[in-house]
C-alpha cells in the first residue's frame, strides 16, 4: 500500500499552486502520524492520521476521474459532516473540480434546484433519506447526475437504479483506477491555478432562489491567510496549529464553517473532530472541549439559555455559590467590554476568585473550558450574550463577512475587541462604507469570481469600480470598528419616516431563554408590531413547574401565562428604545418554524416574506384598528 | 486522552480501570496505606497495627474474596443466592482434605498451599458448574428457594462425612498458612509464626494480613476484569432482562452456568482461606447464616459493584467489633457512672438477671440478647433499612457524594 502511495506522490509539487488539497499532502509528509480527524462512531472517537486521509483523499480523487470527472466538473454534497464530506471535498479540489455542499434538511424541490442549477455529474448522498430526495424524482428531474454515490447502505440494497454507487465500490475503483493510471492526480495538482473554482457555496437565499457563488483556489488561499492565520486573533496570541481541536457541526456546505473547520484543519493541521450530530453537540463539546470553537448566535443563545436555566435548577448550596460567582462574572463581564475585551486588574482578581470557585467547573461542564478562540458570526447576535461568555473567561469575539467575500472583512482581534461591533477591518484589505447608504462594500483577492452562470446578477452585486456590494448598512464607532445595522433590505422605515433596524430588536428579545425567534414588522405603517416564537422545551419546563397543563406547541403558546410572560420580556425590551422602536402590539406564532416548510433558510434564518405571506392575518389583526 | 478524560479515542482507554491521573495516584497511596498499615506508621490509623484489628482486617479480605464471588453471580448476573456458605464449604473441606495432616479419623494429603488453595477454588467450581442446570431452569424467589436448600443439604453432608469433616461438633484441623516446594519439614515461608522479614520485626498476624491483602488485590483484579470482559457484559445483559439477552444473542444458560462456575471458585477459595486462617471448622459454620451475611456484605456495600463488594465487606466484617467495644463502654458508663448518660446507658444494656435492656454483657444470666444475637438483629434492620433508603448501598452514598462535586456548579 505504501508503495504505491508513495509512487503517486512522487512528483515534488513544491512549484505548484498550494491548494487546500496540497496543504493536507505537506502534512502527510511531514507527519504522517499526526493524527488529522476524529469522527465518532460506535461510542468511540476513531481517529485517522494525515497519511490515512490523503490515502483516502488520492483513492477518492482517483475514483471521481474514473467516474469521468473532468476539470471544472462539479460534485454536489448532501450529508451531515463526516469525513467523508471533507475527503470528496478536498479530492474535488486536488483534480481541479469542485463540490457544493447541500444541507441536509434541504427538502427534495430545493436539492433538484440546487443539483441542477450546478450542473453537478456525480451527487453524495449521505443515505436512503437524502437518496429518495433524488431517485424519486425520476431520471428526468435531474438530467446531469450520472452517478449518485451513498454512504449508507441501510435501505437502499434493494433499490435498483443505475446511477446508485455504494462508498466501498467506489473506492474499490479509484483504487483500481490509481493502479491503471498512477501519478494522475498528482500531476493535475501540479496544474492547479489561482482561478480555479474550488467551491461553489448557494447563499441563502432569503430573497429568491439561492444563486451559487464562486470561490476560487485564490479565494481559499487570501481566507486562510486573513482570518485563519490572522495575528492577534486568540488569547494566548499562539497560531492555530497541530495542537488545537475543532469541532465541527454547522454544516460544512456553509462558508464559516468550510472555513472555520475544513481549511483551518488544512492550512493549520488543527485536529478535526466530527460531532455525532447537531443534536449531540453539547455532549460532543464536553469530550472534546475545542480550543477554538465557532458557532452561531442561535447555538450561543442556546448553551447560554442551558447555563441560565441549569444554575437555577441548582441545590441550596450551590445557588448559593453561582450566585456569587455569577455576580463575578458579570462585573468581569462588564468592566472587560469597558477595557476593549482586556482584563482590568479588577477583573483579574475577580477572575482569580472565580474560576476555581465555578468558572472553571462551569467552562468544563459546557465545554469550552480549553478554548482560546470563540467566535460568532453569520448573524447579529445580542450584546449581552458575549457580556455573559466574556465574563466567565471564555474569549469571544464577534467577526463579520460573507460568502461572496470568502468571510473576509472585519473581525475583533484580541485585546482590542469592541463588544456590539463585529470588529476592525483586516489589515491590508479594501472595506468603505458607501456614503449615500452606509452599505459595507468590500475589495479584495477574498472577492468572489462571480455567481455561477448568473453574469446579471454577478454585475449587481458589484459597484462600477470594482466594490463588493455586501447589502449589509454599517457604521464606524470610534472610527476604527464597524457596527452592523441591518440588511439594506430589512431596515423598516414606519410611515411616519423613522428609519429602524428590526435586527437589534429581534436580538435583544431573543436573549430571554424563553424566545427562540421574533420578527419584527412595521414598514410603511404607524407603529411596530412582532411575531415570537416561543422556546418549545423552556416555555414547557416553566409551564410544568407553574402547574399549568397544556398539550401542543399551540396550545402552549396561545395560554394567557405564556402571553403574559412574553409581555412581560417585551416590556423589558421596550424600556431599551426609543418611543418610536418599541412594540406596541405582538402575537405568538402557532407553529414551530422550519426550513421544510419554508419559513426558515437553511441556515435557520427566518425568511421574512414567506413569513409576512404566512401569518398576513395575525399582522392584518395587530393593524386593525 | 490526559487533558480531556471524557475522549475516548479506544475501547480499551475507556474500559482502562484507572483511566486517569488522578485515579492511578489515589489508589497507589490508597494501596501503600494498606501496605502500611501493620507497621503502625499512619497517623491516625495506628491502632489497625494492634492484632486484634489486623486479624479483624484478614477476615474483612477473606470475606470480601467470597463475597466478589456473590457480586460476580448476583450483582452481575442478576441471580439471587443463598447457597453461598455451601461453596465456602466445599472450599474450606477441600483444603481440609489436600492440604490438612491425617488426624483421629480424617483423611488428609498434607501437600503444599500451591496445591490446596487453587484446589479448593477448582473443585468448588466444578460442583457450582454441576449444580447450576437445575438452578438455571428456575429464576427470582423460586431460586433463591433451590440455593436456600442447598445449604441445608451440604449442612447435612458436611455432618454425614466425619471422615472429611471430623463430624459435628468436633471439626477438625485445616492446612497452616505456610509455604513449601512439596511436602518438606521446614517451610519455605511461614506466616504462622512471628519472625523478621527484611530485616523488620513481624507478628504471624501482621505476616497474615500482607498475604490476605495480596489476595485480595488479586480478587478483585480478576472480579474487575471479569466485569469488563464480553463475559461480564453478558451477565449484565441477563441481569437486566434476560429475555432480550438471549434475543440478543447471549446464551443464556451457558452464561449462567459460568456465573455459579466463577461465583463458586471465589467461595471455594474463600472456604480454605477462612479454614487456614481460623485453623479449626465445624460443618455448622456453613449455615444459613453465613450465606445471610455474605447477602447483607453485597446489600449493604451496593450490588452489583466491586467497590461496593469490598466496602459491605468492611462494614459487615467490623461491625460486631464495633457493637462489642460500644456495649463495653455502655456498660462501664453503667457501672461506674452516674448522672444522664448512665442512665440512658442503662437503657440499652442489662448487667444481671434483675436489669432488662437489649443487650447483655453477662450472656445467659440476664434477659436481653447476647452481642452475637444482638448483631444478626442488626444486620436484619441494616438490610431493611439499605433497601428501603438507599438501594445502592454504601457505595450508593459515595456516588451521591461524588455526583454533587462532579456536577457543580450545576446539579444535573
Amino acid at each position: 500500500m505504501t508503495t504505491t502511495l508513495e509512487r503517486v506522490d512522487q512528483p515534488d509539487l513544491s512549484g505548484a499552486y498550494r491548494t487546500v488539497s496540497l496543504m493536507v499532502r505537506e502534512r502527510f509528509h511531514s507527519t504522517p502520524d499526526a493524527v488529522a480527524m476524529r469522527d465518532k462512531d460506535l461510542g468511540i472517537w476513531q481517529e485517522r492520521t494525515w497519511s490515512d486521509l490523503w490515502e483516502e483523499i488520492v483513492v477518492t480523487a482517483h475514483g471521481l476521474l474514473a467516474l469521468g470527472m473532468q476539470r471544472g466538473d462539479v460534485v454536489s454534497i448532501h450529508s451531515e459532516d463526516r469525513p467523508e464530506w471533507v475527503i470528496v471535498d478536498l479530492a474535488a479540489v486536488a483534480i481541479r473540480a469542485m463540490s457544493t455542499g447541500l444541507y441536509p434538511t434541504n427538502p427534495m424541490a430545493e436539492v433538484q434546484y440546487l443539483v441542477n442549477d450546478s450542473g453537478a455529474k456525480i451527487h453524495l448522498a449521505e443515505d436512503q433519506e437524502q437518496v429518495d430526495k433524488v431517485v424519486e424524482a425520476g431520471p428526468d428531474a435531474f438530467p446531469n447526475v450520472k452517478t449518485i454515490i451513498y454512504l449508507e447502505p441501510r435501505g437502499l440494497r434493494s433499490y435498483d437504479d443505475d446511477r446508485l454507487m455504494f462508498w466501498d465500490d467506489f473506492q474499490d475503483l479509484g483504487r483500481a483506477h490509481r493502479n491503471e493510471h498512477p501519478g494522475t492526480v498528482a500531476a493535475t495538482m501540479a496544474e492547479a491555478q489561482p482561478d480555479d473554482i474550488v467551491t461553489l457555496v448557494y447563499t441563502s437565499g432569503t430573497t429568491g432562489p439561492p444563486k451559487g457563488a464562486m470561490l476560487s483556489n485564490e479565494n481559499a488561499t487570501f481566507a486562510i491567510e486573513t482570518i485563519i492565520l490572522a495575528e492577534n486573533r486568540t488569547a494566548d496570541g499562539r497560531m492555530p496549529g497541530p495542537h488545537d481541536m475543532v469541532l465541527t457541526y454547522l454544516p460544512l456546505g456553509h462558508i464559516a464553517e468550510r472555513i472555520m473547520s475544513t481549511w483551518t484543519m488544512c492550512s493549520s493541521g488543527a485536529v478535526l473532530n466530527f460531532a455525532e450530530s447537531i443534536e449531540t453537540v453539547q455532549v460532543n463539546l464536553q469530550e472534546i472541549q475545542p480550543t477554538l470553537f465557532f458557532a452561531v448566535p442561535r447555538i450561543w443563545e442556546k448553551i447560554h439559555a442551558t447555563i441560565l436555566i441549569k444554575l437555577n435548577d441548582a441545590t441550596f448550596m450551590k445557588r448559593l455559590v453561582n450566585g456569587i460567582g455569577y455576580k463575578l462574572a458579570a462585573y468581569i463581564g462588564r468592566s472587560r467590554i469597558k477595557n476593549g475585551g482586556n482584563y482590568t486588574i479588577g477583573a483579574r482578581l475577580a477572575y482569580w476568585l472565580g474560576n476555581p470557585l465555578m468558572f472553571r467547573a462551569l467552562k468544563e461542564r459546557v465545554g469550552l473550558r480549553r478554548c482560546r478562540w470563540a467566535g460568532t458570526s453569520a448573524a447579529p447576535i445580542a450584546p449581552e450574550v458575549i457580556e455573559f461568555f466574556m465574563g466567565f473567561g471564555v474569549p469571544m469575539v464577534e467577526l463579520y463577512g460573507m460568502t461572496e467575500n470568502a468571510a473576509v472583512a472585519t473581525l475583533n482581534f484580541h485585546g482590542s475587541n469592541k463588544v456590539g461591533t463585529v470588529g476592525e477591518p483586516y489589515p491590508g484589505i479594501g472595506l468603505r462604507l458607501d456614503e449615500e447608504t452606509g452599505e459595507i462594500q468590500t475589495k479584495h483577492d477574498g472577492n468572489f469570481l462571480g455567481y455561477w452562470n448568473k453574469p446579471e446578477a454577478t454585475a449587481e452585486t458589484f459597484t462600477d469600480d470594482g466594490w463588493l456590494m455586501t447589502g449589509d448598512v454599517g457604521v464606524w464607532v470610534d472610527g476604527t470598528h464597524l457596527k452592523i445595522i441591518d440588511r439594506i433590505k430589512h431596515i423598516i422605515i414606519t410611515s411616519g419616516g423613522k428609519n429602524i433596524s428590526p435586527s437589534e430588536i429581534e436580538n435583544s428579545l431573543k436573549t430571554s431563554p424563553f424566545i427562540k425567534e421574533a420578527m419584527v414588522i412595521g414598514d410603511g405603517r404607524k407603529f411596530l408590531t412582532a411575531l415570537i416564537a416561543i422556546e418549545y422545551d423552556v416555555v414547557g419546563n416553566w409551564a410544568l413547574s407553574k402547574r399549568i397543563p397544556y398539550t401542543t406547541y399551540r396550545d402552549l403558546s396561545e395560554k394567557p401565562e405564556v402571553i403574559e410572560l412574553v409581555q412581560g420580556i417585551v416590556d423589558e425590551t421596550n424600556e431599551k428604545f426609543a418611543r418610536v422602536e418599541q412594540i406596541k402590539k405582538f402575537r405568538m406564532i402557532p407553529k414551530e418554524l422550519d426550513h421544510e416548510d419554508g419559513e426558515l433558510t437553511a441556515t435557520q434564518k427566518i425568511k421574512r416574506k414567506t413569513m409576512e405571506d404566512m401569518f398576513s392575518d395575525l399582522i392584518t389583526e395587530m393593524y386593525r384598528p | 486522552m490526559r487533558t480531556r478524560p471524557r475522549l475516548f479515542v479506544s475501547y480499551a482507554s475507556e474500559m482502562s480501570l484507572l483511566p486517569t491521573w488522578t485515579q492511578k495516584i489515589a489508589a497507589l497511596v490508597f494501596l501503600g496505606v494498606l501496605v502500611a498499615i501493620p507497621f503502625g506508621i499512619i497517623p491516625g490509623l495506628g491502632f489497625l497495627a494492634d492484632n486484634d484489628w489486623l486479624k479483624i482486617l484478614s477476615r474483612v479480605a477473606i470475606y470480601a474474596i467470597g463475597a466478589l464471588g456473590l457480586h460476580i453471580l448476583s450483582g452481575l448476573a442478576g441471580q439471587v443466592s443463598l447457597g453461598h456458605a455451601f461453596f465456602v464449604g466445599i472450599g474450606a473441606y477441600t483444603a481440609a482434605v489436600l492440604g490438612g495432616e491425617v488426624g483421629k479419623g480424617v483423611w488428609g494429603l498434607g501437600l503444599p498451599i500451591w496445591v490446596w488453595l487453587p484446589a479448593a477454588g477448582i473443585v468448588a467450581a466444578v460442583i457450582g458448574a454441576l449444580i447450576a442446570p437445575t438452578a438455571v431452569r428456575v429464576r427470582g424467589i423460586y431460586l433463591a428457594i433451590v440455593t436456600l436448600g442447598l445449604v441445608f443439604i451440604g449442612e447435612w453432608i458436611f455432618r454425614s462425612v466425619a471422615f472429611i469433616t471430623g463430624g459435628s461438633q468436633a471439626g477438625r484441623k485445616l492446612p497452616r498458612f505456610e509455604f513449601r516446594i512439596w511436602k518438606e519439614e521446614m517451610p519455605l515461608v511461614d506466616f504462622t509464626t512471628d519472625g523478621t522479614w527484611f530485616g523488620v520485626e513481624m507478628t504471624s498476624e501482621a505476616k497474615t494480613y500482607l498475604l490476605m491483602l495480596a489476595f485480595i488485590i488479586v480478587a478483585v483484579i480478576i472480579a474487575k476484569n471479569i466485569q469488563r470482559t464480553r463475559v461480564g457484559r453478558a451477565f449484565m445483559a441477563i441481569r437486566d432482562r434476560d429475555i432480550a439477552a438471549e434475543v440478543m444473542g447471549v446464551a443464556e444458560a451457558r452464561n449462567k452456568l459460568v456465573a455459579f462456575a466463577l461465583s463458586s471458585a471465589f467461595a471455594g477459595v474463600t472456604g480454605a482461606l477462612l479454614g487456614a486462617f481460623i485453623g479449626r471448622l465445624v460443618p455448622e459454620t456453613f449455615s444459613l447464616l453465613m450465606s445471610i451475611q455474605f447477602v447483607a456484605i453485597l446489600l449493604i456495600g451496593g450490588l452489583g459493584t466491586v467497590t461496593g463488594t469490598l466496602l459491605g465487606s468492611a462494614f459487615v466484617i467490623i461491625l460486631p467489633r464495633l457493637v462489642q467495644d460500644f456495649t463495653g463502654l455502655l456498660a462501664s458508663t453503667v457501672e461506674t457512672g452516674t448522672g444522664f448518660f448512665a442512665s440512658v446507658a442503662g437503657i440499652f444494656v442489662s448487667t444481671g438477671i434483675d436489669d432488662p435492656g437489649i443487650i447483655s454483657t453477662l450472656p445467659g444470666t440476664s434477659p436481653g440478647l447476647n452481642v452475637a444475637q444482638f448483631n444478626v438483629l442488626l444486620y436484619g434492620l441494616l438490610l431493611i433499612g439499605f433497601l428501603i433508603f438507599e438501594p445502592l448501598g454504601l457505595y450508593g452514598i459515595w456516588i451521591r457524594i461524588r455526583n454533587y462535586w462532579k456536577s457543580w456548579p450545576f446539579t444535573y
